[in-house]
C-alpha cells in the first residue's frame, strides 16, 4: 500500500460537486478556502458560491484555507472504503470518535457551513471510494 | 379516493412542578399500549411508520408524544425567561405525567437516543407501573455531543443541528428516510436540541441504579444500530449486560433513528423486541 493517495479522481470530484443540483440549491454562501491533509499530502480546495473553483495541490505556505480535516492515511482509507466501517462513515462521526481526525483552523466558518460544508465531503467520499 | 392516514392527533393539559404543559400526542391502533419517545431535538413524526402499521396497530395502541419546546407541544409559560436545559427529573416527570394523563394502563415505554435512555428510568422508578421498556440507541450516560455552536449567534441551528445528526444514520439506510429525519431536526427551535443533549451529556448518569430494574416485573428490550456513533453499540450492550434477563440485538446496518431511517429493516428487530417484551 503506498504511502500518498491516488488523487486522480479529484478532478472527478470538482465535477461532481459543480454539477450537484443540492450544492446548487444550499451553497450560495459557501464561499471560502478550506484543506484536506490526507497524511502528509495537503490540498486546499477554493470554493466560491458552492462551487469547487481550484483544487491546490501541495499548495504553498501562502494559500491560506480557514479550516481543515486533517487525519492518516489509514483513517481516510477507512472513509473512502466502498462500504465505510462505522466511525468512520462520516466526518462528525471521526470528528467524535476518532481522535486522529482533526478540525483544524476556524470551526466556527466550517459550522456555519456545515450542511454545504457535509454535502461536498460526500460527494468528495462518493468521488474517492474504491480509489484510494 | 382518499387516503388518509389512521393516525389521529390530539392535545392534553398537564401540569408538572407547578407549571401547565400543552402536549401534543398522537396516536393510532387499539390494544397494549405502546408509549413512544422520540429523540433529542425532534417530535413524534419520527413515529409516523410504526403508527401507520397495521400489523402494529392491531395488537397495540401506538401513542407518540411531543415532548414541552418540541414538535407541537408549547413551552410552559413565561418560557422566554428560562433557558431549556433538559434534567432527568424533569423528563422522566413529563413523561409519567403524559402516560397518566391520557389514560395508558401500564405502558410499554419506548424510547429512542435520549427517549432510549429515560425509558431505563421508567425501569428502575417506576416499574410496577408499566409492562416493560424498548431501548433504542440506549445509553445510561452519554458524553461528547455537546458544544457550543448547537446554539450559537453566528450559526444557523436547524441546519446545524439537522446535519451534526445525519451522519448518525446508516450509509446503506434510504436516503428518503435520512432525509425527512433532517427536516424534522432543521425544524426545531432556537437552543432545543443543545438543552436535549444537556439531559444526554451532562446529567444523564444511570449506572448505579441500573441494578434495581427487576425483569420479572418490568421486561427490558434494548436494541442498538450498527453504525450508530453516539450511542454505540458498546454502549447498549454494556447496558443490557447490567441487567439480568435484559434482551439485545444489533441491528446490522443500522444507525441512530431506526423507526424513521429505515423502517422496513428495523421491523423485525421491532417485531422481536416487542415478542421478547409479550402481554
Amino acid at each position: 500500500m503506498s504511502e500518498n493517495f491516488e488523487l486522480d479522481w479529484l478532478d472527478e470530484f470538482r465535477d461532481k460537486a459543480n454539477s450537484d443540483r443540492e450544492l446548487a440549491v444550499i451553497g450560495e454562501w459557501f464561499s471560502t478556502t478550506f484543506s484536506v491533509n490526507f497524511g502528509p499530502q495537503r490540498i486546499a480546495f477554493k470554493v466560491a458560491n458552492g462551487r469547487i473553483e481550484e483544487i491546490i495541490r501541495d499548495p504553498r505556505f501562502d494559500v491560506r484555507a480557514i479550516f481543515g480535516f486533517s487525519a492518516p492515511l489509514t483513517v481516510w482509507r477507512k472513509f473512502f472504503a466502498p462500504t465505510p466501517p462505522p466511525l468512520y462513515h462520516d466526518f462528525f462521526a471521526m470528528i467524535m470518535r476518532i481522535p486522529e481526525f482533526v478540525l483544524e483552523g476556524d470551526g466556527l466558518v466550517a459550522m456555519q457551513n456545515a450542511r454545504a460544508l457535509h454535502r461536498t465531503m460526500s460527494l468528495m467520499r462518493d468521488a474517492g471510494a474504491g480509489n484510494v | 379516493m382518499s387516503d388518509i392516514e389512521p393516525i389521529i392527533g390530539r392535545y392534553v393539559n398537564i401540569t408538572v412542578d407547578g407549571r401547565v404543559y400543552r402536549i401534543f400526542y398522537e396516536e393510532a391502533g387499539a390494544g397494549i399500549p405502546l408509549f413512544c419517545l422520540h429523540t433529542a431535538g425532534a417530535d413524534s413524526r419520527q413515529f409516523r411508520h410504526m403508527l401507520n402499521d397495521p400489523d402494529l396497530t392491531a395488537r397495540y395502541r401506538v401513542v407518540a408524544f411531543d415532548l414541552p419546546w418540541h414538535g407541537r407541544s408549547t413551552p410552559p409559560q413565561q418560557w422566554w425567561e428560562d433557558k431549556y436545559l433538559l434534567t432527568a427529573d424533569h423528563y422522566m416527570a413529563i413523561t409519567k405525567a403524559v402516560w397518566e394523563s391520557i389514560g395508558l394502563q401500564r405502558p410499554i415505554v419506548a424510547g429512542c437516543s435520549m427517549g432510549g435512555a429515560i425509558v431505563l428510568r421508567a425501569a428502575f422508578d417506576h416499574q410496577d407501573e408499566i409492562r416493560g421498556i424498548l431501548g433504542l440507541e440506549t445509553t445510561a450516560a452519554g458524553h461528547g455531543r455537546y458544544n457550543d455552536f448547537l446554539h450559537h449567534p453566528a450559526v444557523h441551528g436547524g441546519e446545524l443541528c439537522a446535519t451534526y445528526t445525519y451522519g448518525l444514520n446508516a450509509p446503506s439506510s434510504p436516503e428518503a428516510g435520512k432525509r425527512e429525519n433532517w427536516w424534522y431536526y432543521a425544524q426545531s427551535g432556537p437552543g432545543v436540541y443543545r438543552g436535549d443533549i444537556h439531559f444526554y451529556c451532562n446529567d444523564w448518569d444511570a449506572w448505579e441504579e441500573l441494578g434495581r430494574i427487576d425483569t420479572t416485573k418490568c421486561k427490558v428490550a434494548l436494541l442498538s444500530g450498527e453504525y450508530d456513533y453516539s450511542a454505540t453499540p458498546q454502549m447498549t450492550e454494556d447496558v443490557h449486560k447490567a441487567i439480568p434477563g435484559s434482551y439485545f440485538k444489533l441491528m446490522h446496518g443500522m444507525g441512530h433513528f431506526p423507526m424513521i431511517e429505515n423502517y422496513p429493516d428495523f421491523r423485525p428487530y421491532l417485531m422481536d423486541a416487542l415478542a421478547h417484551i409479550g402481554d
